[in-house]
C-alpha cells in the first residue's frame, strides 16, 4: 500500500533498520526528501549516518523498512535494476573523491555516462562543461593524483552531477580538506545541485555548514534524534 | 615484537592479507612442482641412460674384445623390441657383467627381460620365439631396464654366427654413459623455457597487492616503525606462506614423478623412482623458492620502507624506451651467431634460447606500453580506455600478466615449427616395397643366410623366398656414379619400387641416371673394378622416385661373379599373414644383423615424432597452467590494488560486469597481441633449430599457429578471475580504509 502525499517525496525511508550482528546501525529511521532540497545529515561518529546514506541508495540492502524513489519502492530491486537506478538516479561524493587514478579529471566525469552507453564525443563534451562550471578549467587532462584535494572533489562533483541525478548523496565530502577549501567545495556543490534541481544529502561534522542548510536531521544511535525545521 | 608473531597476528585479523597469503601460496606451490619436475629430468635421462648403456655398448680394439656384440631393434607388429646378440671370444667376456644382467648367454642361449618373456608365451613360437631360438637362462633386473615393461633380448651365439655388423667389445660394462642428446637438449630447453615462467609467477605471487601493502607500510613507517621493523615485517608475512606454499608444492610432487614415469619416450617408459629427487635437492628448492619470493617481495619495498611519503603519492612513471625492442633482433642474432659457431652444440643452443626468452621479456613491457596507446587513442568503450591506461601507466606490471603467456606460445610454436618440418622431411628411405624384409650382410654370411631363412621358412610350410641382392658402384665412362643393386627385371618388380618399369628381353642396366659409354662395377668404393660387357644395353627407367634416383638395376647375367663379392642384401617379401613368422625366419638367421622394412622404418620414424609431440603437449600444457596461474594471480591482485576505487564505482552504479570486461581485456587483450609476437619469434627460433637437424626443410606449418589459440584461450581463463575477486570486493563494506 504505498502511502499518498500532496508534495510526493523524490526519496523516502519508512522505518529503515540495518544490523550489524546484534548491533543496530540503523534502528527505524523516517526520512522524506523533497525534489531539490539540501539536507545535512549530522550526528557523532558511529551514529549511522553512512549506514542511512548507503540503505537509501541501495547500496547495502536494509534489514527491515522501505525506499520509495518518486513513490516507487525501489528497496526490493535486485542487484542489477539497483545498480542502474544508482547509476542514473544518484549522484555519489564520497571523502576522498574515489575518482579512477587511470583516467584523467575529464575522463573521470564522462565514466558515468560512458557506462551508460552515452557515446564518447557527446559524454566527453559534456565533462568539459561541468569541469568548466565547477571552476575547473585547464585541469580536464590531468590525474587525480595531479589534483590537489578540493581540486579533486570537485571532479568528484562535477562527476556525480553530470548525467543530471535526482539526488546526490555526500558522506562528509569535505572531510580530508582544510576549512576554506571545504567551503568552497562544499558551495561549489551546492550551487550546482541547485542548477540541476538535485536534491543533496550531504553528512558533515561541520556545524556552521548544517546550520548554513535549510534543512538539519540529526542521527543518533541509529535514530533520528531532532529534525530542523522539526 | 617478533615480525613472524605480528604477521601471524595480521594474517589472522585480516581477510585481504589471508587472501594474498592464499594466492602467494599457490603461486609457489606450483613453481615449486614444476621446478622440482624439470631438476629432476636431466638425472632421470642420465639414469635411464646409466641403467641401459650396457643395451649400445662401445666397441674396442681387436686385442681387447672379449666378444662380439650386435645392437639392434626389432619389430613385433609396431612394437619395438631391442635386440642384443652376443658371441663370447673368451671366457673373461662374462667377467664383469652391468647390474640386473644375470648371465652372458652362450650359443643357442637367451636372457629375455620380463615384459618380452610374457609377450612370447603369449605369441605362437614361429612368430616370436623362434627369433631369440634358444633356452632362456635368465631375466633381466630392473637395474638393467629402461622400464618395467621394456622389451629386451640377449641373444647367444658361436662368434662364426654373427655378420660384420657386430663389433668387438671389451665389457658390456663400457657402454654406460651412452647419452640420448635429443632428450637432453629437450630438459635442457624445458628449463630454460619454463624456469622463466615459473621465476615469474612466484614474482608475481610476492609481488600481489603490492599497492595495498605499499600503503599500510607507509601508514606503519609514517608511525615511527623503523625501516627494518617494515622489510621483517614484511619478510615474516610472505615466508610463511611461501615456505607453506613449497612444502605443499614438494608433497604435490612426488605422485606426479610417479605419473611422469608412464611418459613413454624412446620406446619405454622409466622406472617408477627414476624422477625422485634426492633429498638434498628437494630441501635446496623448498630454502631457494621462499628466498626468492621474499627477496622479490622485500626489494619492492625497500623503497616505500625508506622513503614513506614517496610512496604514498608516487604517480609518475617511466615509460619503456623503445631501445628495448633491439633486444629482440641482438638475441636473434646472438642465437643464429651461437649456432653458425658453435655447431650446434648444446650448450650454444640453450644459451642463445635464455637469451630470446630475456629479450622477450625486455621487449615485452615496450610493446604493452605501445598496446595501451594504441588503445587510449582509440577506444570507444570505457573497458578499453580503462585497459589502455593501465597498460600504458605500469607496462612492466601489465606484461607480467602476459608474459607466462608468451613464453607458453614462443616455446609451442617453436616446437611444433620444428616437429612439423620433421614430419615433412619424414618418410622415402627404402628402395624395397613395403612388404619386404631386408637384412644387409657380407656376400659370405648372406648365403649361409639365405639358406637358413628358407630352411625356417619351409618348416612352417612357406615358400622359400628369401634372395640375396648383391650391391655394387657403378660408373660410367664419363665418371658418372650409381648404386647397382644387382637382381633381374622381373623380380625386381616384385620386390623393389623399380615396379612401374619395363622389363627389356636381353640382360639390360636400366637406370633413371643417363649412363653413357663402357660400365664398370666396384664391389666396395675404390675396390677392384670389373668391366660390363660392352655392348650392355642401358635402358632409361622412366621413374621419378626420389629414392631410386641415384640408383641402377644390373641384370645378374651380366656380373657372374658377384654373389661372392660385396655387399649383399637379403631380400624376403612377405604377404600380411606370414610378416611375423617370415620376420622370425629371417632373423633367427640373421646373425645379428638387423631385420629391416619401409614400415618399420617409418613407424621408428613416427614414434619419434610421437614422442616429441608427446613432450610438446606436456610442455605447453605445463607452460599454459603457468600461464594461467600468473595471469590469474596477476588479475586478482590488480583487482585487489585497487579495490576502493572498484568498490566506489560499483556503488555509483557500475554493474560488476563491466568492470569485469574491463579487467578481462586488461588480461586478454595484451596476451593476443603479445602471443602473435610470440608466435612469430617462436617460429623463427624453431627454423634456426632445424639447421641443426641435417637434411630437414623447415617449412610452416598449420601446427604452429596452435599456440596462439592455446594462448588467447589461457589469456581469457585467467582474466575470469576478475569477476570473482570484484564480487568479494563488492560483499565488503566500502569505507573501511
Ligand atoms: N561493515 C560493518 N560491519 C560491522 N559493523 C558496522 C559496519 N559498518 C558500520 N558498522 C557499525 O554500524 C554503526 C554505524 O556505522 P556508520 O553508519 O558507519 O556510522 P557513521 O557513518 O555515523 O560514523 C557503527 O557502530 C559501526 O561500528
Ligand atoms: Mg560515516
Amino acid at each position: 500500500m504505498a502511502p499518498q502525499w500532496t508534495a510526493q517525496p523524490v526519496l523516502a525511508g519508512r522505518g529503515l533498520v540495518k544490523r550489524y550482528g546484534n548491533e543496530h546501525a540503523l534502528a527505524g529511521v523516517d526520512i522524506d526528501v523533497t525534489a531539490g532540497e539540501a539536507i545535512a545529515i549530522v550526528g557523532p561518529s558511529g551514529s549511522g549516518k553512512t549506514s542511512l546514506l548507503h540503505v537509501l541508495a541501495g547500496i547495502l540492502p536494509a534489514d527491515e523498512g522501505q525506499v520509495f524513489l518518486a513513490g516507487q519502492r525501489i528497496d526490493q530491486l535486485n542487484e542489477a535494476n539497483r545498480s542502474e537506478l544508482r547509476r542514473k538516479e544518484f549522484g555519489f561524493v564520497f571523502q576522498n573523491g574515489m575518482l579512477v587514478d587511470e583516467l584523467t579529471a575529464q575522463e573521470n566525469v564522462a565514466l558515468p555516462m560512458l557506462l551508460g552507453d552515452v557515446a564518447k564525443a557527446q559524454a566527453l563534451r559534456a565533462a568539459r562543461e561541468w569541469l568548466d562550471q565547477l571552476d575547473l578549467p585547464g585541469l580536464a587532462e590531468r590525474r587525480p593524483g595531479e589534483l590537489s584535494g578540493g581540486q579533486a572533489q570537485r571532479v568528484a562533483i562535477a562527476r556525480a552531477l553530470a548525467h543530471q541525478p535526482k539526488v546526490i548523496f555526500a558522506d562528509e565530502p569535505t572531510g580530508a580538506l582544510d576549512t576554506r577549501t571545504g567551503e568552497e567545495t562544499m558551495r561549489a556543490l551546492l550551487d550546482a545541485a541547485a542548477q540541476t534541481g538535485a536534491a543533496v544529502l550531504i553528512v558533515t561534522h561541520d556545524r556552521d555548514l548544517a546550520a548554513s542548510l535549510p534543512r538539519t536531521v540529526a542521527i543518533r544511535d541509529g535514530r533520528v534524534a531532532s529534525e530542523v525545521p522539526a | 615484537m617478533n615480525p613472524f608473531v605480528l604477521g601471524l597476528r595480521v594474517m589472522r585479523a585480516d581477510r585481504r592479507t589471508r587472501t594474498s597469503s592464499i594466492l602467494i601460496l599457490v603461486g609457489v606451490a606450483v613453481a615449486t612442482i614444476l621446478v622440482s619436475l624439470l631438476a629432476s629430468l636431466p638425472q632421470a635421462v642420465q639414469e635411464r641412460s646409466e641403467r641401459t648403456g650396457w643395451q649400445e655398448p662401445i666397441s674396442t680394439s681387436e686385442e681387447d674384445a672379449t666378444m662380439r656384440v650386435s645392437s639392434t631393434v626389432d619389430h613385433f607388429g609396431d612394437t619395438a623390441i631391442k635386440r642384443i646378440d652376443i658371441a663370447a671370444d673368451s671366457p673373461k667376456a662374462g667377467a664383469e657383467l652391468p647390474p640386473g644382467v644375470p648371465k652372458l648367454p652362450g650359443p643357442d642361449q637367451v636372457v629375455l627381460s620380463p615384459a618380452l618373456a610374457e609377450l612370447i608365451k603369449e605369441n605362437p613360437e614361429a612368430m616370436l620365439a623362434k627369433r631369440f631360438a634358444g633356452a632362456q637362462v635368465g631375466t633381466f633386473g630392473e637395474e638393467s631396464l629402461s622400464a618395467p615393461d621394456q622389451l629386451v633380448a640377449l641373444v647367444g651365439h658361436q662368434p662364426t654366427e654373427l655378420t660384420s655388423e657386430a663389433v668387438p667389445v671389451a665389457s658390456l660394462n663400457d657402454g654406460i654413459g651412452t647419452s640420448d642428446g635429443m632428450l637432453e637438449l629437450l630438459a635442457g630447453v624445458g628449463i630454460v623455457v619454463l624456469l622463466v615462467p615459473s621465476l615469474v609467477l612466484v614474482a608475481s605471487a610476492s609481488r600481489l597487492t603490492a599497492a595495498r601493502r605499499e600503503r599500510r607500510l607507509a601508514a606503519l613507517r609514517l608511525a615511527g616503525a623503523t625501516p627494518r621493523q617494515v622489510l621483517g615485517m614484511v619478510a615474516a608475512e610472505t615466508a610463511l606462506a611461501a615456505i607453506a606454499g613449497a612444502l605443499l608444492g614438494l608433497l604435490a610432487a612426488t605422485p606426479l614423478h610417479q605419473v611422469v614415469s608412464h611418459v613413454p619416450w624412446a620406446g619405454a617408459t622409466w622406472q617408477p623412482d627414476d624422477f625422485t629427487l634426492p633429498v638434498s635437492i628437494s630441501v635446496l628448492i623448498a630454502v631457494l623458492i621462499p628466498a626468492l619470493v621474499v627477496l622479490a617481495a622485500t626489494l619492492g619495498l625497500r623503497r616505500v620502507a625508506t622513503n614513506p611519503l614517496g610512496a604514498a603519492n608516487a604517480q609518475e612513471r617511466q615509460r619503456p624506451k623503445a631501445w628495448r625492442l633491439l633486444a629482440i633482433p641482438v638475441a636473434g642474432l646472438a642465437f643464429l651467431g651461437a649456432l653458425a659457431s658453435g655447431q650446434g652444440s648444446q650448450l650454444a643452443v640453450l644459451g642463445g634460447l635464455a637469451l630470446v626468452v630475456l629479450a622477450a621479456t625486455l621487449a615485452g613491457p615496450w610493446l604493452t606500453s605501445v598496446i595501451g596507446g594504441v588503445f587510449v587513442r582509440a577506444w570507444r568503450r570505457p573497458a578499453l580506455l580503462l585497459a589502455g591506461r593501465r597498460l600504458r601507466d605500469d607496462p612492466k606490471a601489465a606484461y607480467r600478466a602476459s608474459a607466462g603467456v608468451v613464453l607458453a606460445v614462443f616455446t609451442g610454436s617453436m616446437a611444433l615449427t620444428v616437429l612439423g618440418s620433421i614430419e615433412a622431411m619424414a618418410g622415402g628411405g627404402s628402395e624395397y616395397r613395403d612388404n619386404v624384409l631386408y637384412v644387409r650382410a657380407e656376400a659370405d654370411s648372406a648365403k649361409r643366410i639365405v639358406r637358413e631363412t628358407n630352411e625356417n621358412l619351409g618348416q612352417n610350410g612357406l615358400r622359400a623366398s628369401a634372395i640375396s641382392v648383391p650391391m655394387t658402384y657403378l660408373s660410367d665412362a664419363e665418371g658418372q656414379q650409381v648404386q647397382g643393386m644387382v637382381l633381374d627385371c622381373s623380380s625386381a618388380k616384385e620386390l623393389t619400387r623399380f615396379e612401374g618399369v619395363t622389363c627389356p628381353a636381353q640382360p639390360s642396366v636400366l637406370s633413371p641416371t643417363s649412363l653413357a659409354g663402357q660400365l664398370s662395377a666396384e664391389y666396395e668404393p675404390g675396390g677392384q673394378q670389373q668391366r660390363l660387357p660392352a655392348d650392355t644395353p642401358v635402358w632409361s627407367a622412366d621413374t621419378a622416385d626420389p629414392v631410386l634416383a641415384n640408383m641402377a638395376l644390373v641384370d645378374p647375367a651380366l656380373l657372374p661373379e658377384v654373389a661372392d663379392k660385396g655387399t649383399v642384401t637379403v631380400v624376403l617379401p612377405t604377404t600380411p599373414d606370414t610378416l611375423e613368422v617370415a620376420r622370425s625366419a629371417l632373423a633367427s638367421a640373421a646373425g645379428g644383423a638387423e631385420v629391416r622394412s619401409l614400415p618399420t622404418m617409418l613407424a621408428e620414424q613416427d614414434a619419434k615424432l610421437a614422442d616429441l609431440r608427446r613432450v610438446t603437449v606436456i610442455g605447453l600444457l605445463t607452460a599454459g597452467l603457468l600461464a594461467g596461474a600468473s595471469a590469474a594471480i596477476t588479475a586478482a591482485g590488480s583487482v585487489l590494488d585497487r579495490r576502493r576505487t572498484f568498490g566506489s564505482l560499483m556503488a555509483a552504479g557500475t554493474p560488476l560486469g563491466v568492470l569485469a570486461r574491463a579487467l578481462r581485456a586488461e588480461a586478454a587483450l595484451p596476451a593476443l597481441v603479445a602471443t602473435l609476437g610470440a608466435g612469430a619469434l617462436g617460429v623463427g627460433v624453431g627454423f634456426g633449430l632445424l639447421t641443426l637437424i641435417e637434411g630437414s626443410i623447415p617449412m610452416l606449418n598449420a601446427w604452429s599457429l596452435v599456440p596462439v589459440g592455446l594462448g588467447i584461450l589461457v589469456a581469457l581463463i585467467a582474466a575470469t578471475a576478475a569477476a570473482p575477486t570484484l564480487r568479494r570486493v563488492r560483499s565488503e563494506p566500502l569505507s573501511d580504509e
